[in-house]
């Protein structure tokens, strides 16, 4: 109760001006409570001492310098009110970024959508490291690949870049070992990319060899790398033919 | 506060979950940017071959000797495969060196005498189908460099090529000292980014680290072995490069997990004699087959005429070259070498394996002599024997045709330099011909090129007569051809080839 009392008069105390009367009941408690009375001793002596002081003259950019400050300190706000501001910055660039990647990657796939539409399944296979890159089928006698060529098929001798354009993508192949997607991770330096003038049409053949076999030999459009695209266990062995 | 607190919280949190489902959905993390190449002296080649041309490739790997059917868009003189593969800017600015691994193909096979220059054709008939590869260079900014192809060097599989402004490349620095096992290395080469047309590209690189150096008899290096954790046959013809960004030399094969590099002093030794005959030049050629006496086992010996004790001896010794077959007219031959004879020597160097044979042979050159120590099965001593080299552009030859192809019509034609596919009914058709043999390529030395024969024709009749019902007749002194040139009716007369 009285430590209450204390509050309420020190309150009382701090808030009157200097040499303006207090309350009754302010006389009162401060004639039993000598705590109370030292602290507005104090109070006093500090108001006079700070009143004594001359006035000091604002320098001419203290408005300026003022907000300066002022917005500097509103910068070191509290921790847990930067944590918020910062996470909801994040939060909105996250997504801000992952909006944008969905939207980018769905134009994208639509694109490769519309080129998936002509293509073979099998053109679409990345070859494998052991893989041939050349597609060899091994036939029977070549009469039903000869049948299947009718005349319908046959097209004019030098197509135009027309035909090109109307030719289904089933031509187009690459045959790479290496990373397809840049993503950084694959190579220990990169160069900027640059565009392949690449050929246009594919080499599909089946051939017959004399003795009856037939075969079917398709050549990737593209190849990267020194590597033969047509091999053969026929060769020699350098190494033991000189 | 509290209600602060647990907001900002329950933002963080779902600012995070977000990222990792946003992230987890992606199917790459987002890219890196592209560093810069840490290799300015790898250039990128892009090697085009025509039908034509694949027709010729067909013919030198596979049993081929008909055409049945083609794609319905195929044309013979269009572009049907691209290579992209890495070269090389050499230290003097202009040179560029790369392994083309089908420029063999764009040239003829000569199994003869090896001239001191090149023989240009007798007439100044301008070939636009086969003058060389069609090639060109790309830099490292991605510009297109014109360039001209100026030959193979067959000893090491190299083409040359020769940019026309000098400088234009960053030389890299092509290291000469020694390679040691342990040293970690780039492998760069072309790699393509997306599938999309136009195939974009770029130089990449992987890291390897040198595993094995063999020294070449003669000392210096004669190759390296790399090995990688993502090699495959695309990084053949890649280069390598040194920590410091030197070039130390040039991928030329795969052999399990790791990658065999053709080192740098070979590299310039192949670029010189390239550029001193400013054409291609062949490998020396003996026309022997063999395999090395340490490689083999006792019956293996014996079986080719050796006798139980000199055989034994020969193994445990160690050493020489075990002939196995002698190829017909070839420098072997003349010089009356067997199979069955054992090389022990060349210029009395010591041979013990069969890369050391391959390696003093090029040592030697096309067209130079060299002295053999040889032992014979049926004869008690070893005697020196002098052998004048032939030189051979490619592995492919005649020699090969013949011995593959025992039973196949045309032999006539190859002997005289003719390499012709046989079109069926449709497929000439399509190309707008008549069935007959599709020439492929025309030896610029033969008499063939000279009557002014071309690939690309179709050769209907021979002498009057159908392809097919053609004989040769040894005593005909002109052949006439009736062929079929952009749908119109020829007659080419080509003189016999003298024996």
């Amino acid at each position: 109760m009285r430590k209450t009392n204390c509050k309420l008069i020190r309150r009382e105390l701090d808030e009157l001006m200097l040499g303006e009367a207090w309350s009754a009941a302010a006389t009162e408690h401060l004639r039993e409570c000598v705590e109370c009375r030292e602290f507005h001793m104090q109070q006093t002596k500090l108001r006079k001492i700070v009143g004594s002081l001359g006035t000091v003259e604002a320098p001419a950019d203290f408005d300026f310098r003022l907000r300066a400050r002022l917005a500097k300190d509103a910068s070191s706000a509290p921790i847990y009110w930067r944590l918020v501001r910062s996470g909801l910055v994040v939060a909105a660039t996250m997504i801000i970024v992952a909006t944008g990647v969905v939207v980018v990657r769905d134009a994208m796939r639509q694109g490769e959508n519309i080129g998936e539409v002509a293509r073979k399944p099998e053109v679409h296979q990345p070859v494998k490291p052991d893989q041939a890159p050349v597609i060899v089928t091994e036939e029977k006698k070549s009469d039903d690949v000869v049948a299947a060529v009718t005349p319908a098929t046959i097209r004019k001798i030098r197509p135009t870049q027309a035909d090109y354009k109307k030719r289904p993508l089933s031509s187009f192949a690459i045959s790479s070992t290496r990373a397809s997607v840049l993503n950084g991770a694959e190579s220990a330096g990169v160069s900027t990319a640059f565009p392949i003038d690449s050929s246009i049409q594919s080499f599909t053949v089946s051939l017959e060899d004399g003795r009856g076999n037939a075969k079917t030999i398709s050549v990737p459009t593209v190849s990267f790398g020194s590597q033969r695209i047509v091999q053969s266990g026929n060769q020699f062995a350098p190494k033991r033919d000189w | 506060m509290n209600f602060r607190r647990i907001i900002s919280v329950v933002l963080l949190v779902g600012a995070l979950s977000y990222q990792s489902v946003a992230s987890g959905q992606t199917p790459a993390p987002a890219p890196k940017a592209p560093k810069p190449p840490a290799a300015p002296q790898v250039v990128t080649i892009i090697h085009r071959l025509n039908g034509l041309k694949m027709f010729r490739l067909l013919l030198r790997s596979e049993q081929v000797q008909s055409i049945d059917a083609l794609d319905s868009a195929f044309n013979l003189m269009d572009d049907v495969h691209t290579n992209v593969i890495a070269g090389l800017a050499m230290d003097d600015g202009e040179t560029i060196a790369a392994w083309l691994p089908e420029a063999d193909v764009e040239f003829g096979p000569p199994v003869v005498a090896f001239p001191a220059a090149p023989r240009p054709p007798k007439s100044p008939r301008v070939f636009s189908l086969f003058d060389g590869p069609d090639v060109s260079v790309i830099g490292p900014d991605g510009k297109q460099l014109p360039a001209k192809y100026i030959g193979l060097d067959a000893a090491t599989g190299l083409s040359i090529l020769r940019l026309e402004n000098k400088n234009v490349v960053s030389a890299g620095v092509i290291k000469d000292e020694p390679v040691n096992s342990g040293d970690s290395v780039l492998l760069f080469g072309p790699e393509p980014v997306t599938k999309t047309r136009p195939v974009l590209a770029r130089m990449g690189a992987i890291e390897g680290r040198v595993e094995n150096v063999m020294l070449a008899p003669s000392g210096g290096i004669a190759r390296f072995k790399v090995s990688a954790a993502k090699l495959s046959k695309a990084n053949i013809g890649g280069v390598a490069v040194n920590q410091a960004g030197d070039t130390i030399g040039i991928i030329d094969g795969l052999e399990g997990n790791e990658a065999s590099i053709l080192p740098a002093a070979l590299i310039k030794r192949a670029a010189q004699r390239v550029l001193e005959r400013q054409a291609s030049v062949p490998r020396p050629w003996l026309g022997v087959k063999g395999e090395a006496v340490a490689a083999l086992k006792l019956d293996q010996i014996q079986n080719h005429g050796w006798e139980m004790t000199r055989a034994a001896a020969l193994v445990g010794k160690h050493r020489g070259i075990l002939l196995t077959s002698i190829v017909p007219g070839s420098p072997a031959e003349r010089a009356e070498l067997r199979a069955g004879d054992v090389i022990l020597k060349v210029d009395d160097k010591d041979i013990q394996t069969a890369d050391e044979f391959t390696w003093w042979l090029e040592q030697a050159g096309p067209s130079s002599s060299v002295e053999f120590t040889v032992v014979r099965p049926d004869r008690p001593v070893e005697w020196a024997l002098n052998v004048k080299l032939s030189g051979m552009l490619d592995q492919w030859s005649r020699v090969n045709w013949r011995s593959r192809f025992p039973s196949m019509k045309g032999f006539w034609l190859i002997d005289q330099g003719i390499e012709t596919i046989a079109l069926k009914p449709l497929v000439a058709l399509q190309l707008g011909t008549t069935p007959g043999l599709l020439v492929v390529y025309v030896d610029p030395v033969a008499a063939a090129f000279e009557a002014g024969l071309e690939p690309g024709d179709v050769i209907q009749t021979i002498n009057g007569k159908p392809v097919s019902a053609f004989r040769t007749t040894p005593n005909s002194d002109l052949y006439t051809f009736e062929v079929v040139r952009k749908k119109q009716k020829r007659v080419v007369k080509v003189p016999a080839k003298k024996k």
